[in-house]
């Protein structure tokens, strides 16, 4: 398959067929039928039976929903176990023998994408894997749902041929577009890319506002690479702390005519460290 | 065994029952039968309260051994064993939790051999599960001591401070990267608690939390074994607390400052009532209370400040890890009382232990030594009738043992008969499925459009019975909706109540059901006994109304429209090869919610109609 694959949602060409989302239950395996939602369902359509669906706004746009498939993939980096994998190739897949069920990614993700087979008493998390192992064997050249789209309102291609066509169709019609492409830069970059007529800022938690470019794993990255010296720190700082401590209180005791005295009250030995 | 001991001890007893019938339908039925939880959150009390709120809780353990053992404060060596104990079962809660909120608790021992140092939960797991070991360690010499094994109780004793430092460094690395975790939500989380400083913050409300949590159980056990509270060493602790809480107060109001968040408080949105409840609930007022001498000196006022500490910094993590998210996600999840009764649970088993291990073992010599003469002289005592029956109920402590297994079955059995046994799902009330052109039904599948003009045209008036079922008196069309209420729940077909109305109340039971023989709806008469002018053509669907229950609409209209438009779509005189696809009939846009535009539906009757 080719290297950093990716997909190009045009919200002006989309119908709302949910055609791709048919051709992504055949494809997966997954009943046509959902089922009866569950209480606070996500309000997108997607489900664990469901990996991508049609958004459809008050004013009749159709948005299609899925995995973005990040650069920088925040499921991935919060994973505690590593079920969750960025495929050399660029996919985000998920590996059910390794999960431990904890839904880290479920409340990483700032799209709301994984979702849970909650009533099932060995359940998975659920995502589109932009059809990584079929596309590796072979067997299809497109992922299901673009192969599907009748009005080629999503297109494959690699990273650089879909950002050099939606540069083209900006371009091209700019007053029918937003001068914007949803996900070049977005959390550092996504798979999936969108161009619109529409702003697209409520496709993430906050409505109307923009993510930012940072990729999301730097932030905790920033805390947790300072770990081994926090560690380090605190326990020569308790060491210290004690051997002059002790130290003071054998030098008192051993004084002649001396009382032992404390050291004086602090209380902002430990909150004083960081 | 004093009455309190006995009365606290059945209530523990008590939750513990109810959790552990829920423990039965949580790894028969799943999570989604015993929790509220979903996708828009997948995190509820179980992690806010039990894994965030029981780490901090257990800080008390390692922020004590600081004190005592660092520091060489002497006079608060005796809150350490207890803290410690108190940490040692805390952390093993938390593990308990754990397995309940994990969706594949078989395989949390992954965390041993997969690993991601990337990911904040890696390093929490790791660290919570060394500081278990650590906490073991430290705790060993207290069941030791009093044993044969005293060369093993000496090493121990000598490793004490180096386990020591080792616990402070691992807590601190743990306790602050419970708030890394959250560093990678901030869309999710409200701005008043994401701030890249949110380590920091959770490792000083943990100190905080740590010394209200020694205090408040000093005080507790002290009440409950009637024992004389410490009021020199709790007036101690209580100084350290005000200054944890001042440098934390300090620390929050100083980060909001310096990111420009702190107009965000004053906005009056529920955020920010959420915020000033929190930090008065856990910082203001505990603070105030501490900086008052004369309630620093008082068992009842540093009981009072204590536990409101406690509450205040587990409602912070509650609210870091849920509440200040639903302004993002605009959940409405609330926990069910299973949750709760798990949550509670774990804490009420692991508090008898708490209990068990204080009153057989050396946690606080002289005490223990003082009960031990006092049970010896129970032997002693007269036997204890129980006053109803009279039987001999055996010794005190046996007699006790009774009451609370009879109370753990009891609430076993209450928590079985009520937990559902079925997941929750979501009602999506049908709004309009008459006979009409436009469906309006639940989200996602959205609009259908249905032309029945042209399928009246098409098919013949005696063709009406392939989809209408029935007429009800005095209407032309019956809507889908009269039986199908509901998008995809079985609801109810049979209106008995509005049966028994119209036939004049109770004497009139006889005309549908047997004279003897129970009364149920199986023994009860066809409907078509009565109804029989009301049944439309010959070639209805439902021919004798003996169903008591409708499918839901989406499984009934597609059972009967998929069908007909399969074969149809074959139908080289239509002309339509796609008739057979869902965006045949669902293609009208609906909005985010219920909110349809009135002027779009219109314009697509319209079209249909044309």
């Amino acid at each position: 398959m080719i290297d950093n694959p990716c997909i190009l949602n045009d919200v002006t060409r989309c119908i709302g067929c949910e055609e791709c989302v048919a051709a992504c239950k055949k494809i997966n395996g997954m009943p046509v039928e959902d089922g009866p939602p569950r209480l606070g369902h996500s309000k997108d359509g997607l489900s664990a039976t469901r990996w991508t669906s049609i958004f459809r706004r008050p004013d009749e746009v159709s948005v299609r929903k899925q995995c973005r498939h990040c650069f920088e993939p925040a499921c991935v980096s919060v994973c505690p176990v590593g079920a969750l994998i960025k495929t050399p190739e660029g996919p985000v897949i998920y590996d059910k023998a390794i999960c431990m069920g904890c839904r880290y990614c479920m409340m990483g993700c700032p799209y709301g994408i994984p979702h849970y087979e909650w009533n099932s008493i060995n359940p998975s998390v659920r995502k589109c894997i932009l059809c990584y192992d079929k596309l590796k064997s072979g067997e299809i050249d497109k992922p299901a749902c673009v192969n599907a789209c009748p009005k080629e309102a999503t297109t494959f291609g690699s990273q650089e041929e879909m950002l050099a066509e939606a540069r083209r169709r900006l371009a091209a019609e700019p007053e029918k577009y937003i001068q914007h492409i949803w996900g070049e830069h977005e959390v550092g970059g996504t798979s999936v890319i969108y161009i619109s007529h529409v702003d697209l800022g409520f496709l993430a938690w906050q409505d109307k506002k923009y993510l930012g470019t940072e990729p999301l794993p730097d932030r905790t990255w920033a805390a947790l690479k300072k770990v081994p010296l926090e560690f380090l720190g605190m326990a020569s700082f308790m060491t210290a702390t004690w051997w002059v401590i002790d130290r003071r209180m054998r030098l008192a005791a051993e004084a002649p005519g001396e009382k032992v005295t404390e050291a004086p009250e602090t209380t902002e030995d430990e909150g004083g460290e960081r | 065994m004093t009455r309190r001991v006995q009365i606290t001890k059945g209530i523990l007893w008590f939750i513990t029952g109810l959790a552990a019938a829920v423990t039965i339908i949580r790894f028969t039925r799943g999570l989604g039968t015993t929790t509220a939880l979903s996708d828009t959150t997948p995190w509820g009390l179980w992690v806010g309260f039990d894994v965030m709120g029981g780490v901090a809780l257990a800080a008390g353990g390692f922020v004590i051994g600081a004190i005592a053992h660092v520091f060489k404060r002497d006079k608060y060596h005796h809150a350490v064993r207890p803290a410690i104990l108190t940490a040692l079962l805390g952390y093993a809660a938390v593990a308990v939790g754990l397995l309940f909120d994990l969706g594949l608790p078989w395989n949390i021992w992954h965390a041993l051999i997969f690993w991601n140092p990337q990911s904040p939960l890696f390093e929490v797991a790791w660290c919570v599960m060394i500081y278990l070991t650590i906490l073991f360690l430290e705790f060993l010499p207290v069941f030791l001591e009093r044993t044969r094994f005293q060369a093993l109780y000496r090493i121990l004793l000598r490793m004490q401070l180096p386990l020591i430092i080792l616990g402070i460094s691992v807590s601190t690395l743990h306790q602050s990267s419970l708030g890394t975790l959250l560093l990678i939500m901030p869309f999710r989380l409200h701005p008043l608690w994401y701030t890249p400083h949110l380590p920091e913050l959770f490792f000083v409300s943990a100190i905080c939390l740590g010394l209200s949590m020694v205090i408040f159980e000093s005080s507790v056990t002290a009440w409950l074994y009637k024992r004389k509270p410490n009021t020199d060493m709790l007036s101690g602790l209580a100084r350290f607390a005000a200054g944890a809480l001042a440098l934390y107060l300090a620390f929050r109001l100083f980060d909001l400052w310096h990111h420009d968040k702190i107009g965000l408080a004053f906005e009056g949105s529920f955020e920010a009532r959420l915020f000033w409840f929190e930090m008065g609930l856990s910082t203001i007022v505990p603070l105030v209370l501490f900086l008052i001498p004369k309630v620093r000196r008082s068992h009842t006022g540093v009981f009072i400040a204590s536990s409101m500490g406690l509450m205040g910094f587990l409602l912070y993590r509650i609210d870091a890890s849920g509440l200040a998210q639903v302004w993002a996600t605009r959940t409405d999840y609330f926990p069910m009382w299973t949750e709760f009764a798990v949550s509670f649970g774990i804490v009420s088993f692991f508090a008898l232990i708490y209990l068990f291990i204080q009153e057989h073992f050396p946690v606080e010599h002289e005490i223990l030594d003082e009960e031990e003469k006092w049970r010896q002289r129970q032997l002693f005592v007269l036997p204890r009738f129980d006053r109803l029956t009279q039987v001999w109920l055996g010794d005190p402590t046996f007699a006790s043992r009774r009451v609370y297994s009879l109370v753990f079955v009891v609430a076993l059995v209450l928590g079985l008969t009520s937990t559902p046994w079925q997941p929750l799902v979501e009602a999506s009330p049908v709004q309009r499925a008459r006979g009409g052109d436009i469906l309006k039904v639940g989200f996602p599948i959205g609009t259908v459009a249905f032309p029945h003009a042209e399928h009246v045209k098409r098919l013949g008036k005696e063709a009406c019975g392939t989809c209408h079922h029935l007429h009800l008196p005095g209407d032309v069309g019956t809507p889908c909706s009269e039986c199908h209420s509901d998008l995809y729940l079985p609801t109810r077909l049979f209106d008995h109540y509005r049966h028994v109305g119209l036939l004049g109340g109770n004497p009139s039971c006889e005309r549908c059901h047997p004279q003897e023989g129970p009364r149920v709806g199986t023994t009860a008469k066809k409907c078509s006994s009565c109804h029989e002018k009301d049944m439309m053509a010959e070639n209805q669907v439902v021919k004798t109304f003996e169903y008591l229950t409708a499918p839901g609409l989406s499984q009934a209209a597609h059972g009967i429209c998929i069908e007909c438009h399969k074969r149809e779509a074959t139908n080289p005189e239509w002309g339509k090869p796609d008739l057979f696809r869902c965006a045949t009939c669902h293609r009208t846009p609906v909005s985010h919610g219920d909110v349809v535009l009135e002027a779009s539906l219109e314009e697509i009757e319209d079209e249909v109609l044309q």
